[in-house]
This record gives structure tokens, C-alpha cells and sequence, in this order.
């Protein structure tokens, strides 16, 4: 009896072992074989951030259809929910907190909009839990998420390139072009992004040699911008700045040239999406922004990436689609180098929150390291609307 | 300046337009209709599409455009409006309905996207898209130092002969007193054999008619067309005109729109942009408290 | 969907992880009473969102600029709010009905886009943050405050005060011809409801850690508003069962990958109005007209 015991105890752990061999790991060491990663995404699918989330999540999961078909991290699948929080602030913070807490996510990806960044990313960072933001780009989201208090977030990255240094660069770049004297800044005051555009651009034109001959503020819910059109082109400005999302850019663009004007349009990522430049069309031929990607550009992964996008859904991917994308890959080498237990969810969280900031992978954004402020280091695209829905590209700017 | 009165006269001709489909209903029903700006968006919407996705001409796609937007009106009427009537409900419950049917036609222009449920009414999600550039001759005309253009100046022309033909109908013929009837007193009207229903059908279905023309005329113009063209401003300031044109007037909501345009626009230029929407309200709201009846309605009862 | 699951199985669970969403029914709650207070006097006062606007920005400056603590903020910021309703309850008495709505809608959108984005001091566009903002924490003031709240409006509405708001709303005249004085116990109302409407903006900005100046208008107020008509004006449990009701929808409707919540939420909405015009707690049964086909006999046993 007690032989047949040992040959089956023997058994039993070869059989185990074997179990434990036959997952391909691809890290070496640190197997995850049978495991989920569990990744929570929040993304304004509904409401005013509808035109940005709905490609985030394009992006994202193209990037986990691809990791996983590949045999996973380490042999685990990737399991991503995404949550659309209807562009309202409340919503976000809710699920930011169910995610977090209810389905124990290890990490999450979002909110689309500034707005609501606000109260999320100081919520995931009291409850502890790895957050990269994937399109904001306003200020004091990283790394001071609790500003006016200066202690750096920890738990908080961002791979969308911040309008405080797309703004200047693309500034910088047009002056050095051609030399305008004079601006009007053109602003919807109720609206984080744009605002904080525009305060970019109040203390950046300075340093340019650029006089801002006012700054026009208006609300994003506006009707007709004419009248503020009508007022910015009566100053006879060089340059008219537009830091604004959704339709805003493109209807201030059609109403100036229709007033008669011939200036240079510069902005910030609100003109960095096909729609804006088709919506623009000829009006907006010529005006410049920065951008965090450019469908054109040269790194290894983006010819993958973007004939993977266009085989998976039938148009051209984005800035938000690449950022997304990038987000998941980001997470999945942090992962891979984790050493994650599985069983100790809040250590997890801190060895992925460790893990990402020695992140040093090729993404389509281009060869991405995290600052020590948790920020993106990139090259910047200058670009520029070709008045037929598309851009061209004018300056590549690398990362210094 | 001059320029600045022009861009008050076009956008007082949308707002009048628009609010003239508010004041028909409330004239009537004593309901404020907030699926109108809904439907206001649903004309721009519809047009849009069958002229972009559908290849039809601008005009085939703008009749197309009413057509659903009158529509509409009866869908209004037949599941926000009459059930409530039925059951003898308070007008406010009429609110909340209306504001259920606006959230539905949104969202569903909202959610219109390739390979969604609704791509067949709309396929460019929440984003802001505007009519093909050349589907329309428009010329810009710069005379004496002001910009005219062709689309923003036929706005004009359009909304007065809207309001004339309405005010016509209203006036003369007998539809119109009928609706004049049922805006006095329903009950009188019903017994001297007015199909009160009938009436209200039709005025909602009018009214929102009228309020899909606003909407086309508005993508047109601003070259602006989004899921949010209606809900955004314009549903406040329409409700802003009728107030200060008197409700249940349609003179006062035609001289109410241009008046608030004025307004605005003087208020931008003499106050600065920052402030000049909130003078705009103060404005309305010393109107009402003020002058409550707005400046062509009469006290109380009598309506169109 | 599994919401609802977690909720009766493990409830204890359930309210650690949903603490937000418990607290933001508790504050919707709150908002709802407030205008409960005004519809149950027989005003249509929109005004709530800026007075809570008052609340939260009064509340949090004095705790990023003087440092104290939150209990004075909060009642700083909700007596500030109280002087303002006087300030726009006076002048309003004499404006009924639907011109009321608009008057009080008036007066929010000019603080809003009047005063609070053009004073420096509340961080104009940009809003101000909150470092002192407690989410998680911060529900058990919000569940007290509820308590404490509805208990105070039920005992005030079975009292003297009660009888005399519904007096006023039955029959303004007729009130008023009975030797009530009219005015002062509208005006009772106007500031009781700013001051929970500003106690509740203050709160609020305890539990975000941002206070957003494009929270507190039309959008704002016709969500609270709806809160207290779907939830029943009657007594002061139906806005808070329409709170309830309406805070936890989008959440019961959620599903991962549909987007079409919206829609969803429209329909229930229409569903829920035109099934009990007299909201959820109103009085009366559920009110479903008899078709022409129903039998008789059966209509003895309808549900009621």
C-alpha cells in the first residue's frame, strides 16, 4: 500500500511539474502561465470626449488582441475592460474607484479628458493603483496630480505628449519659419484643456518675440463664433492661436478666412485628428500644431502598427489610436518585468508602478522612456493641415 | 462694428426660427417642448447624411431632412405628449418626457458609427463635420469694409418669409383659428367640435417642421454639424427669445430673436467676451422680473 | 448588471467599493430636497445649481486660503449661499410659473458665465482644486446630512410651514385671500432651498477634489429637477427615491461594450413618466389608461 502511495505522490508531482514547464514563457525566469492581467480602461465613449475615446480604445485593443495571440505576457492573457464614463467627471471617478476596489484591476488606462483626470488620478493615487494616462495633456497631470500641493504622484504616467511642450515647440518652430510680430489667442474659458492651452501660450509668445494683441475667451457651447472671430480679425493679427477640442477649431477657421483673413492658424492637440482637418478643409490649409505621432513617420513599429489598424478596422489609425495602443504595450513590458505574484494585489500594483518607470520599449510614438516626472520623452512632429482632410508633415522635433 | 451687427442679424434669424417652434407649442399646450433643440439637431443631422452618405442633392436631402423632422413632431406628440394628456398629468411631467425623447435622438446620433446600430442615420460619431464645400454656390462679398456671405445673408430673407406665410396661416386661414381655439381654451373648443387632438398634431408637428429648417440652415452657415448643435446654447437662448418676445407670441419670438442677438452682440463688444453671455441672462432675468409678460405678450391668457 | 448582484450578496462589500457612487446619491439626494422645498410651495425655481456653486467655491477658498476647518466652510459657504437666495428670492415673488423657471435659469447661467469665469479669485475656466477632498471619507457626512436633512423637511412640511406652502401652491389667491401672508412663506422656501442647495455644492466639493464652474448650469439643473419630478413632489421622499432612481441608472443600464446607454436611459425615463405622471412615490396607482378592448369586469381589479 505505502509503495503504491509513493509511486502515486511521484506521479502526481511529475505530472505537476510537467504542468508547469509546457507554457512557453517568454521572460525566462518568471512564468505567469494560466494567469489574467487585469486592466481597466476609462474612456469617454459618450458625451463631448466621444470623438477621442472611441479611438483610444481602437488602439488598446488592438495592442491586447496582438500580445495575446502571441502567447500573452509571460504566458498570461491580458484582459482588458473598458468603461465609458459619458465625458462626465462623477461617472469617471466612480468607476475609477469600482474598477479599482470592485474588479480589482491591476492597473488603469485614461480618463480621456483633462477634465476628469482631475479627480481620477488623485483617487488612484490615494487607493494605490498604477494609472497612465493615454490622452490628456493638460497641466498638473503629471507629476503634481495634486496640485496645488507639489509632492510628485507616484502612481501616475502619462504617454500623451503635454500641450506644455507641444505648444512651444510648435511655436518655436513656425517663428523660426517666418518671424510673425503679432497674435490674437482665441479661448474657450470653460473648458480645462483649452484653458490651459491658453495660458501656454500667454507665457509662451513672449520668449518668441510674438505680441499678443488680446486674448478672446468664449464658451464652448457658443452657437456662432462670429462675433469673437469678428473681433480677433479686427486686430489685424500674424498668427491666430486656437487652443480648443471638438468642432471649435475648424468653425473659427472657416469664419476668419471667410472674414477676409490670411494669417497662420497655430494650436494645440484639439487639430491633431483627421475629423478637424476634414471638417477645416480648404479653410484650414496650412495650420500647425504639434503632434505626439504622424501616420507617416519612420520608427519600426509604426509601419506594423498602422497596417494592423487599418487590416483590423478599416480606416487610418490616430494620434489617440497610437497612444492607446502604446498604453497597452507600455503596461505589458512593465508587467513581463514584474515579477508579479498574482496573489498580493496591492504588491503587484507597486512592483508594476516600479516596473514602469525603467519602461524602455519601441512603440509606435517612437524609442519611449518615462521622465523621472513620469512623462513622455518623444520626438515631436510639427504638422500641418493639407486642406483635404489629412496633414503634412513640416518639422520632426527630437527629444533633447 | 458694422460687422459685428451683421453677425447679430444672421444668428437673430436662426434663434427667431428656432424659438418660433417653442412658442407654437407653449401657445398651445402651456408645454415646454425640450426635445425641439433635439429635433433642431436632427434636421442638420439627416440632411447631412443623405447628402454625404446617400449621394442625394441638397434639396432632395433638405425636403427629406423636414420631412423627418415633421416626423418627428408626431412622434412627439403620439408617445412624450398625448399619453400624458390622457392621464390628466401636471405639464411639468411633459418636461421630463420630452427630455427623454431629446436624450434618445442624441445619443443615437451620438453612438452613429461604421458597424454601429445606428450607421444608417449617422455615421460620424460625436464629432463636428460640415457640408461638402461646394455643394452650394456661396460667394463672399466684401463691401465697404464688411464681409457678406452668400449662405449667412439668404438665412435672412428665408426667416422672414417663414414667419410671414406662419403669421399668414395663423391669422387667416382656418386651420389657424383653430389653433387660435385651442391655444384659448381646449375644452371650449372641443364642444363646438374642433378635433383638439388633431390640432395639437399638427402644431407640434409644424413646430418641429420649422425647427428642422433652423437646424439645415445652421450646418449650412456655420459649417458646423455635431450631435451637440442643439442641446449646447441654443436650447437656453431659444428659451431666453420667447421670454423676452412674450410667450405664445410668434411676432414676439421672431422680434425676440433678433433682439437677443442684438444684445449679445452689443454686450461683446461694449463688455469684453469674457462676460457679455452673462450680461446677456442678466438681462433676461431683469426682463422677467420686470416685465414678465416679455414685450408683445399680452397678460395672460391671449396667446398667438 | 453584476452591480446589482454584489449589492445583495455582499453588501457590506458593496458599500466599501461603491463609496462614491453611495455618496454622490447622498448629495443628489440632498439637491433633490432642495427642490422639492421650492416645487412644494408652488415655485419652479431652476435656481439650485448656483447656489450650489456658491457653496462649493465659498467652501473650498476659505480652506486653501485660510487653512480652516471643514465644518466652518461648509457652513460659511452655505449661509453665503442663504444671502444670495434672499438677494434673487425678493425680487422674484411676484414671477409665477414657467417665467420663474427661466428668471431662476437666468440667474444661473449669468453667475456662471458671468461672474465665476471672470473672477480671477475662483480660478475662472480652470476651476479650483480641492487637496482637503476626502471621497472616500467623506460618505459619512453626506449619509448624516441626508438623514438629518430629510427628517428636518418632513417635520417642517406636516407642521404649520407645510400646510402653509401647500396652500400656496393649490391656490395662490385663494391662499392669500385666507390671510396667509403669501410672500414670506414663498420667500422661506427660496432660502431654505438655497441653503441645502449650497450646503450640498459644498459638500460636493468635499468628496471631488475639483470644483468645476461648468457643473452649476441648465444641464445641471434640469437633471436635479428631473430628480424631484420622477421621484414625486408630493411628500419628501420622492425626490429622494428619483435621486436614488436616476444616480444608479446609468450604472444598472451598464454594460461593457454597448454604448448605447443613453438611449436606454431616454426610454426608462419616457417609460417611467408616462406610466406615473405623479413620479415613482406619488400618490395614486400606476396610471395605465384602459384601451378600448379591455374588458370591463377586469378594469375592477387594475392595479392601483
Amino acid at each position: 500500500m505505502k509503495r503504491e502511495r509513493i509511486i502515486l505522490g511521484l506521479l502526481a508531482v511529475l505530472v505537476l511539474a510537467a504542468c508547469g514547464t509546457t507554457s512557453t514563457s517568454g521572460g525566462g525566469g518568471n512564468s505567469y502561465a494560466g494567469k489574467t492581467i487585469k486592466l481597466g480602461a476609462i474612456l469617454s465613449i459618450t458625451g463631448a470626449g466621444g470623438v477621442y475615446g472611441p479611438q483610444s480604445r481602437d488602439g488598446m485593443n488592438l495592442a491586447v488582441n496582438e500580445i495575446n495571440k502571441a502567447g500573452g505576457v509571460n504566458g498570461a492573457m491580458i484582459s482588458l475592460t473598458v468603461n465609458d464614463d459619458a465625458s462626465d467627471k462623477a461617472q469617471s471617478a466612480r468607476l475609477a474607484q469600482t474598477m479599482i476596489e470592485q474588479d480589482q484591476d491591476l492597473a488603469l488606462l485614461g480618463p480621456t479628458l483633462s477634465n476628469s483626470a482631475v479627480g481620477v488620478h488623485p483617487l488612484a493615487e490615494s487607493l494605490k493603483t498604477p494609472i497612465l494616462a493615454v490622452s490628456t495633456t493638460g497641466i498638473h497631470i503629471v507629476p503634481d496630480c495634486n496640485f496645488p500641493d507639489t509632492t510628485p504622484c507616484k502612481y501616475v504616467f502619462r504617454d500623451s505628449l503635454g500641450e506644455e511642450t507641444a505648444i512651444p515647440d510648435n511655436i518655436k518652430s513656425y517663428v523660426e519659419d517666418k518671424h510673425p510680430s503679432t497674435g490674437v489667442l482665441l479661448v474657450a474659458q470653460d473648458d480645462k484643456f483649452s484653458s490651459d492651452g491658453g495660458t501656454i501660450v500667454q507665457n509662451t509668445v513672449g520668449q518668441y518675440g510674438i505680441t499678443l494683441l488680446a486674448t478672446i475667451k468664449f464658451s464652448k457651447t457658443e452657437a456662432d463664433l462670429s462675433p469673437y472671430v469678428t473681433q480677433a480679425v479686427q486686430k489685424k493679427p500674424d498668427v491666430i492661436f486656437i487652443t480648443s477640442l471638438g468642432g471649435i477649431p475648424a468653425k473659427i477657421m472657416t469664419e476668419a478666412r471667410k472674414q477676409g483673413w490670411t494669417g497662420q492658424f497655430l494650436g494645440g492637440n484639439g487639430f491633431n485628428t483627421a475629423t478637424v482637418s476634414k471638417q477645416a478643409g480648404a479653410d484650414g490649409k496650412g495650420a500647425r500644431s504639434a503632434s505626439a505621432w504622424y501616420i507617416g513617420n519612420t520608427f519600426t513599429s509604426n509601419a506594423a502598427f498602422v497596417s494592423a489598424y487599418r487590416a483590423a478596422y478599416s480606416k487610418d489609425p490616430d494620434q489617440f489610436a497610437a497612444q492607446g495602443y502604446t498604453g497597452i504595450k507600455i503596461l505589458a513590458d512593465a508587467a513581463k518585468r514584474a515579477n508579479l505574484t498574482f496573489s498580493d494585489l496591492a504588491g503587484d500594483r507597486d512592483k508594476l508602478r516600479a516596473a514602469m518607470e525603467t519602461v524602455n520599449i519601441d512603440t509606435p510614438l517612437g524609442p519611449f522612456q518615462f521622465t523621472s516626472d513620469h512623462d513622455v520623452k518623444q520626438t515631436v512632429w510639427v504638422i500641418a493641415m493639407d486642406g483635404q482632410g489629412g496633414f503634412t508633415l513640416v518639422h520632426e522635433i527630437k527629444a533633447s | 462694428m458694422g460687422q459685428q451687427v451683421l453677425n447679430a442679424i444672421f444668428i437673430g434669424s436662426i434663434y427667431a426660427l428656432f424659438a418660433v417652434g417653442y412658442t407654437l407649442v407653449f401657445g398651445v399646450l402651456d408645454i415646454l417642448n425640450l426635445a425641439h433643440s433635439a429635433v433642431f439637431m436632427l434636421g442638420a443631422a439627416v440632411t447631412y447624411s443623405l447628402v454625404v452618405n446617400y449621394n442625394q442633392s441638397f434639396v432632395v436631402a433638405a425636403v427629406l431632412g423636414i420631412a423627418a423632422c415633421a416626423f418627428m413632431g408626431l412622434v412627439i406628440e403620439y408617445v412624450c405628449l398625448r399619453p400624458l394628456r390622457r392621464r390628466r398629468a401636471p405639464p411639468i411631467a411633459a418636461l421630463i418626457s420630452t427630455i427623454g425623447l431629446a436624450l434618445i435622438i442624441v445619443a443615437a446620433v451620438e453612438q452613429g458609427r461604421p458597424g454601429s446600430f445606428f450607421a444608417w442615420l449617422w455615421v460620424d460619431g460625436a464629432n463636428s463635420v460640415r457640408f461638402p464645400p461646394n455643394m452650394l454656390p456661396n460667394p463672399t462679398w466684401h463691401v465697404a469694409g464688411l464681409t457678406l456671405e452668400a449662405t449667412k445673408v439668404a438665412v435672412v430673407p428665408i426667416t422672414l418669409a417663414l414667419m410671414l406665410v406662419l403669421g399668414y396661416v395663423i391669422r387667416f386661414t382656418q386651420f389657424g383659428r383653430g389653433l387660435r381655439a385651442v391655444a384659448e381654451n381646449p375644452r371650449a373648443a372641443s364642444l363646438m367640435g374642433l378635433d383638439v387632438d388633431r390640432m395639437i398634431a399638427l402644431t407640434v408637428v409644424l413646430s418641429s417642421a420649422l425647427g428642422g429648417v433652423a437646424g439645415i440652415l445652421f450646418g449650412l452657415a456655420l459649417s458646423d454639424i455635431s450631435p451637440y448643435i442643439g442641446r449646447d446654447s441654443l436650447e437656453i437662448r431659444g428659451l431666453a427669445v420667447i421670454v423676452l418676445g412674450g410667450m405664445g407670441s410668434v411676432p414676439g419670438a421672431v422680434v425676440g430673436g433678433y433682439l437677443l442677438g442684438l444684445i449679445e452682440v452689443l454686450a461683446l463688444v461694449q463688455f469684453g467676451s469674457n462676460v457679455h453671455a452673462g450680461v446677456a441672462f442678466a438681462a433676461l432675468f431683469l426682463m422677467l422680473v420686470l416685465r414678465p409678460q416679455g414685450l408683445f405678450g399680452a397678460q395672460l391668457h391671449e396667446r398667438l | 448588471m453584476d452591480f446589482i448582484l454584489q449589492l445583495f450578496n455582499d453588501p457590506v462589500a458593496f458599500y466599501q467599493t461603491h463609496t462614491l457612487l453611495i455618496a454622490e446619491i447622498g448629495i443628489n439626494s440632498i439637491l433633490a430636497v432642495s427642490m422639492f422645498v421650492v416645487l412644494y410651495s408652488g415655485q419652479l425655481s431652476l435656481a439650485a445649481p448656483g447656489f450650489m456653486a456658491i457653496g462649493a467655491y465659498t467652501s473650498v477658498l476659505m480652506g486653501n486660503y485660510w487653512n480652516t476647518p471643514l465644518p466652518l466652510n461648509l457652513l460659511v459657504g452655505t449661509l453665503f449661499a442663504g444671502v444670495v437666495g434672499l438677494a434673487v428670492g425678493l425680487p422674484v415673488l411676484r414671477v409665477r410659473g414657467v417665467f420663474l423657471a427661466i428668471a431662476t435659469i437666468g440667474f444661473i447661467e449669468a453667475l456662471s458665465l458671468g461672474v465665476i469665469l471672470n473672477l480671477p479669485i475662483t480660478g475662472e475656466g480652470l476651476g479650483l482644486k480641492n487637496p482637503t477632498a476626502d471621497p472616500i471619507g467623506g460618505i459619512n457626512i453626506v449619509l448624516g446630512s441626508v438623514a438629518v436633512i430629510v427628517f428636518v423637511l418632513w417635520r417642517l412640511t406636516k407642521g404649520r410651514l407645510g400646510r402653509a406652502w401647500e396652500a400656496i401652491r393649490q391656490d395662490e389667491l385663494a391662499a392669500l385671500s385666507q390671510g396667509i401672508d403669501v410672500g414670506r412663506y414663498k420667500l422661506i422656501a427660496f432660502i431654505l432651498s438655497a441653503l441645502i442647495a449650497g450646503f450640498a455644492g459644498g459638500l460636493e466639493s468635499h468628496l471631488n477634489f475639483f470644483v468645476d464652474p461648468t457643473e452649476y448650469g441648465v444641464t445641471r439643473t434640469v437633471q436635479v429637477l428631473t430628480f424631484a419630478v420622477l421621484g414625486g413632489s408630493g411628500n419628501v421622499f420622492g425626490p429622494v427615491v428619483g435621486a436614488l432612481f436616476l444616480t444608479t441608472l446609468p450604472e444598472i443600464v451598464r454594460v461593457p461594450n454597448f454604448d448605447y446607454r443613453d438611449v436606454i436611459s431616454g426610454a426608462i425615463l419616457i417609460l417611467v413618466i408616462v406610466f406615473r405622471p405623479q413620479g415613482i412615490v406619488g400618490r395614486g396607482g400606476l396610471a395605465i389608461i384602459r384601451p378600448r378592448w379591455w374588458p370591463k369586469a377586469r378594469s375592477a381589479a387594475s392595479p392601483g
